[in-house]
């Protein structure tokens, strides 16, 4: 597997913001790392062509997460730390690191990033050819992923509407307002 | 602590509003591109919702987080977030009224023509509307703490 310069220092950018958001002992420093993780992320999803999700993560994840840790951050009361780094506890790095070692295991068996044919059972399997072949004649739209998403898992995407409309619901519930406002 | 010992959130910055009045009107319109083109381009209903939501949030940033909340209409925010799930399911289920299978579009082709392509433009621009208002309603709502809203005896219950 080679890797691009930018691809290198995407990975390791990502890396580093995602070690500082958990590591970090100040709050504010913590959501800071975790915004430039996401935006490192949503870069990366463009790199490997998924496009859709690079919009929502930079849009969710970089944008709108940081501006509700924000303001809850503001609602409540900072301490002021003279650490720098949050203590580590040996538990706790055996239980992430035997979880991440559990994840790796995972990643041999995954295709190259735009390998084709025969080398890449998730584009050349049956589905993704149907799609690939169909979507624009049974759906006329362009975009393979929103013709999926709004036409063939219609009734999947209808649920996950459903359930962004819920949370919305639960959080009036539990701050027991009438209102969005 | 009450609302007079903290500092102030809200800055009130001649640069920033004018800067936000000229982009707001741009970022809408993207958000709105997003949404529709979503069915030809990367998008869709969720990310251009979510792009709409943070309009919102620049106007709070520019002007106050309460002018803003005065400013919209909390019947509106109500309305796209409920009406969104309506068209959703009113679309996927008017084409088993028609005697077909959850949202088989090309029924409404004897209403309309393209009605696939139409039909996915509207559940994109429902699930837009529902998602840009739950985002509001969560910035509102997490906003609401701040400042002097705290010290109103309702929020203590």
């Amino acid at each position: 597997m080679t890797l691009t310069l930018i691809e290198g220092a995407l990975l390791v950018f990502v890396l580093g913001c995602a070690l500082g958001a958990a590591l970090l002992k100040d709050v504010l420093a913590s959501v800071m790392a975790f915004a430039a993780y996401s935006l490192g992320v949503s870069i990366i999803w463009v790199i490997l062509e998924a496009p859709d999700v690079g919009l929502t993560e930079a849009a969710v994840g970089a944008g709108i997460m940081t501006i509700l840790f924000l303001l809850a951050l503001a609602n409540t009361v900072r301490p002021q730390e003279d650490q720098i780094l949050e203590r580590v506890r040996f538990r706790t790095v055996a239980f992430v690191g035997a979880f991440v070692l559990v994840m790796l295991a995972t990643v041999p068996s995954l295709p190259a990033i735009g390998a084709d044919g025969a080398a890449n059972p998730v584009v050349s399997g049956e589905v993704t050819q149907y799609y690939l072949a169909n979507a624009y004649e049974q759906t006329e739209v362009h975009n393979a992923v929103t013709a999926v998403l709004a036409a063939y898992r219609g009734f999947d995407t209808l649920g996950e509407a459903v359930v962004v409309f819920s949370a919305g619901v639960a959080a009036l519930t539990v701050l027991r307002q009438e209102v969005f406002a | 602590m009450s609302g007079e010992d903290r500092p102030g959130l809200y800055v009130e910055s001649t640069i920033i509003m004018t800067t936000v009045r000229v982009v707001a009107p741009f970022v809408l319109t993207f958000a709105l591109f997003v949404m529709f083109h979503g069915a030809n381009s990367p998008g869709g209903g969720f990310q251009g919702g979510v792009i709409a939501g943070s309009v919102i949030m620049m106007l709070a940033f520019a002007y106050g987080i309460d002018s803003t909340r005065e400013w919209v209409d909390v019947r509106v925010v109500a309305t796209l977030a409920s009406g969104g799930v309506l068209l959703f399911a009113a679309i996927g289920l008017g084409t088993i009224l028609l005697g077909g299978n959850f949202l088989e579009y090309h029924l409404y082709e004897r209403f309309i023509s393209h009605a696939t392509a139409y039909g996915i433009e509207l559940v994109e621009l429902g699930i837009g509307g529902i998602v840009a208002s739950v985002v509001i309603g969560l910035f509102f709502l997490l906003a609401a703490g701040y400042g002097h809203a705290v010290d109103t005896p309702e929020a203590e219950e």
